[in-house]
C-alpha cells in the first residue's frame, strides 16, 4: 500500500528527547560544562552528548519516523523496530555519559563504561539506519529532500562510528596506531559531520518539504537547491574522506575543514535564501506559530554562519567555537526542533483522534488542539535567552549565561506543558467532547 | 489560478417562474481565460453540476442563510494535462464520470483530505470522486484503503497538481 500512516512509537521519542533537553539546560544553569569548564572535558562531554544525542538525535529520530514515509509516500519499513531503537539508544547514552563521569572522577565504578556504551549506541543507531534505509531504498528515485535525509543518516553512520572509537580508546580497548591517531585528532571531525551532517543536513531536507507543506508554498526541487544539496555533500565527504586521509598521512587536519567550511558556508547561504523564497511565495497569508517561530530559527542559523565567518577571517574562531555551537545546537536545530513539535504533535494527535471519524461526523480543526497565544510568549523567552546566552558566551560572562540557560529552561518546561495539553486534547475540549477513542496514550499512537 | 468570479445570481429568475438554464450556460460560455462563475440559487443546482462537471468544472458549494446555496464553478485547466496512472487500484478503465469534483488546491492542510473524506460519505457505492489537490495526498491513501474505497491518482507535469480519483466502495466489492 502507499502513502503513510502514524509512526507509532514517535511520541516516546519526542517524549525522552524533551527529558534530556530540560536536564541540559538544568546542567547549564547549575553551571556544569562548559564556559565554566573546559570545552573538551569530561563535564562538557556530558553536556554535549546529552544534547546532541539524548535531545537532538531522538528528535531527529521520531521525527524520520513519521516523515520519511511523508517525503517518499511509502510506508516505514517497520513500526515495531524504533522501540528497540529507543532503548538501546537510550541506555547507551546513560553508559556514555556514565563513563564521562568515570573519566572526570566523579564516578568509581570497578569497569569502564565506554565499551557497554560503544555496543549500545552502536546497536540501537544500526537499527534505525536499517529501518529508514529500507524505506528510502524502496522508494528510489528519491525526491531531492529525501536525499538530504540520506546523506543525512550517512553522516550519523560516520559520526557514530568515530564516536565508538573514542570511547572503545578511553575504554582501554583500541591500541592499533591508526585508530589511536584518529582517535586524538578526529574529535573535530566527529564534531563537525554530527552537527553539520547529521542533524542539520537533515532538517534541512525535512524543512524543504514540511514548511512548503504547513505554508502552501511551492515546493522547491529547481537548481538551487540541488546545488545546496550538492555544496553540503561534497563539503561532508570533504571532512569525512579528506579529513581522516589527512590525519593517517600526518597532514594537517585543517586545509580539510577550511575547505569543507567555504563549500558549507555556500550551501548554507543557498538554503537560507531557498527558504526566504518559500516564506515569500507563499499562498498562505497568515501563517501559523510552528512557521513563525521556525523563521527565528533560520535566523539564528544565518547568525551562527556569520559569526563563523567571521571570527575565522579574524583568526578568533578556535576561541569562539564555542558560542558558534551554542548558537547552532539551541537557536538553529532546537528552535526548529520546538517550533516543529509544536505542529506535529498537534497533528500527529488529530490524526490518531480523529482521521477514523473524518467525514463520518463533525471534528475538530487541528489548530483547535492549540492555542497559539498561550505557546507564542514561552517561544519569544526562549529565542531571546538563546540569544543572549550566545552573546554571554562571546563577552565571557559565565553569570550572564547561566541566567540565559535558566530563562531557556523555563522557556522549554513551558512549552511542554502546551504540547501536553495539545497531545491530551485540554485545549479542544473546552470546544467539543471526546472521541470515542478517549484521550490518546501520552507515549504511544495508536495505528 | 482563477483570479476573479462572475457573480450569476437566478433566483430573481426562478421567482419569477423561469428556467434560468439558459442564462447559466450563457454566463459559462462568455467567461474569460482565468475567470470562474459564482453562482447564487434558491436551491441544490444538483443537475447543473454534472452538466458543468462534464465540460471540465469542478465547483465548491456553500450554504447560505434562509437555505440558498453558492456555487463556485471554476475550469479544471491545470487538470488537462494531468495524466491519470495506476497508483492505489488495479486500472479499471470501466469507471464512471466522476459524479463530483472538488478543486482543493489552496486548503491548508489537512483540510483536503478531510472535505474528501467528507464527501464521499455522502455519495453511493460505485459513484466517482475527482479531486484536485497541490500535493500528493500521503495520509489519505490508508484512511481511503481502511473505509474500501479504491483510487487512482497521478501528479501533474509541472508537479504542481495532483489529481485523484476516488470510486466509493469498489474495495468493499472486490473483497
Amino acid at each position: 500500500m502507499v502513502g503513510a500512516s502514524l509512526s507509532k512509537w514517535t511520541m516516546s521519542y519526542f517524549a525522552a528527547a524533551l527529558l534530556a533537553l530540560i536536564a541540559a539546560e538544568g546542567l547549564m544553569v547549575a553551571g556544569f560544562g562548559f564556559p565554566n569548564a573546559p570545552i573538551r572535558g569530561p563535564e562538557t562531554l556530558v553536556l554535549v552528548h546529552l544534547v546532541a544525542i539524548g535531545w537532538l538525535s531522538m528528535l531527529m529520530l521520531g521525527a524520520l519516523f513519521q516523515f520519511v514515509p511523508v517525503l517518499v509516500a511509502r510506508p516505514l519499513h517497520s513500526n515495531r523496530l524504533p522501540l528497540p531503537s529507543l532503548v538501546l539508544i537510550l541506555s547507551g547514552l546513560a553508559a556514555l555519559l556514565l563513563g564521562f563521569l568515570q573519566m572526570g572522577g566523579y564516578l568509581a565504578l570497578p569497569h569502564s563504561c565506554f565499551p557497554a556504551a560503544s555496543a549500545l549506541l552502536g546497536a540501537g543507531v544500526s537499527l534505525a539506519l536499517w529501518n529508514l534505509g529500507r524505506t528510502l531504498w524502496a522508494a528510489r528515485p528519491l525526491p531531492i529532500s529525501a536525499r538530504f535525509v540520506t546523506v543525512g543518516l550517512a553522516s550519523i553512520a560516520v559520526t557514530a562510528l568515530l564516536g565508538i572509537l573514542f570511547a572503545l580508546t578511553l575504554g582501554g580497548v583500541v591500541s592499533h596506531p591508526a585508530l589511536l591517531a584518529i582517535a586524538s585528532q578526529g574529535v573535530p571531525v566527529h564534531a563537525i559531520v554530527g552537527l553539520g551532517g547529521w542533524l542539520t543536513f537533515t532538517a534541512m531536507g525535512v524543512s524543504y518539504r514540511l514548511l512548503a507543506m504547513f505554508m502552501l508554498a511551492p515546493e522547491l526541487d529547481g537548481a538551487s537547491t540541488r546545488a545546496a544539496f550538492h555544496f553540503g555533500a561534497v563539503a561532508l565527504a570533504l571532512v569525512i574522506f579528506g579529513g581522516v586521509g589527512l590525519i593517517l598521512l600526518g597532514g594537517h587536519l585543517a586545509f580539510a575543514l577550511a575547505a569543507a567550511g567555504t563549500l558549507g558556508l555556500v550551501c548554507v547561504a543557498i538554503y537560507w535564501t531557498d527558504m526566504v523564497h518559500l516564506y515569500r511565495a507563499r499562498k498562505r497569508r497568515v501563517i501559523e506559530l510552528n512557521s513563525r517561530m521556525a523563521g527565528f530559527a533560520l535566523i539564528s542559523l544565518g547568525l551562527a554562519a556569520t559569526l563563523a565567518l567571521a571570527a575565522n577571517i579574524l583568526g578568533v574562531l578556535p576561541r569562539l567555537a564555542g558560542a558558534v555551537a551554542f548558537l547552532t545546537a539551541f537557536g538553529w536545530l532546537s528552535g526548529l526542533g520546538l517550533a516543529m513539535l509544536y505542529k506535529i504533535v498537534a497533528f500527529i494527535t488529530w490524526l490518531e483522534c480523529y482521521g477514523p471519524v473524518l467525514g463520518k461526523m463533525p471534528t475538530p480543526r487541528v489548530q483547535d488542539l492549540v492555542v497559539e497565544r498561550r505557546a507564542l510568549p514561552w517561544f519569544m523567552i526562549y529565542f531571546v535567552a538563546v540569544w543572549s546566552g550566545t552573546v554571554a558566551l562571546l563577552i565571557e560572562q559565565a553569570t550572564v549565561f547561566r541566567v540565559s540557560a535558566g530563562a531557556m529552561t523555563i522557556a522549554t518546561v513551558g512549552l511542554c506543558i502546551q504540547f501536553m495539553h495539545t497531545r491530551r486534547l485540554d485545549h479542544v475540549l473546552t470546544l467539543t467532547s471526546l472521541p470515542e477513542s478517549g484521550r490518546p496514550r501520552l507515549l504511544m499512537s495508536a495505528t | 489560478m482563477v483570479s476573479n468570479f462572475v457573480d450569476l445570481d437566478v433566483r430573481p429568475a426562478l421567482r419569477a417562474g423561469e428556467e434560468p438554464f439558459g442564462l447559466i450556460m450563457a454566463a459559462v460560455a462568455s467567461l474569460q481565460e482565468g475567470e470562474g462563475l459564482r453562482l447564487i440559487a434558491s436551491f441544490k443546482p444538483v443537475p447543473l453540476l454534472h452538466v458543468l462537471g462534464s465540460k471540465g468544472f469542478s465547483h465548491e458549494m456553500t450554504e447560505l442563510d434562509g437555505g440558498d446555496w453558492e456555487v463556485r464553478f471554476t475550469r479544471e485547466g491545470a487538470a488537462d494535462a494531468v495524466e491519470v496512472a495506476d497508483a492505489g487500484a488495479p486500472a479499471e478503465s470501466t469507471w464512471p464520470e466522476p459524479s463530483r469534483s472538488l478543486d482543493n488546491r489552496d486548503l491548508d492542510p489537512p483540510e483536503p483530505m478531510v472535505r474528501i473524506l467528507a464527501a464521499i460519505e455522502e455519495m453511493q457505492d460505485g459513484e466517482v470522486l475527482s479531486a484536485l489537490l497541490c500535493r500528493e495526498p500521503v495520509f489519505l491513501f490508508p484512511e481511503l484503503a481502511k473505509r474500501g474505497h479504491k483510487w487512482q491518482g497521478a501528479l501533474s507535469q509541472d508537479g504542481g497538481t495532483y489529481r485523484i480519483l476516488i470510486r466509493v466502495g469498489a474495495g468493499r466489492e472486490a473483497a
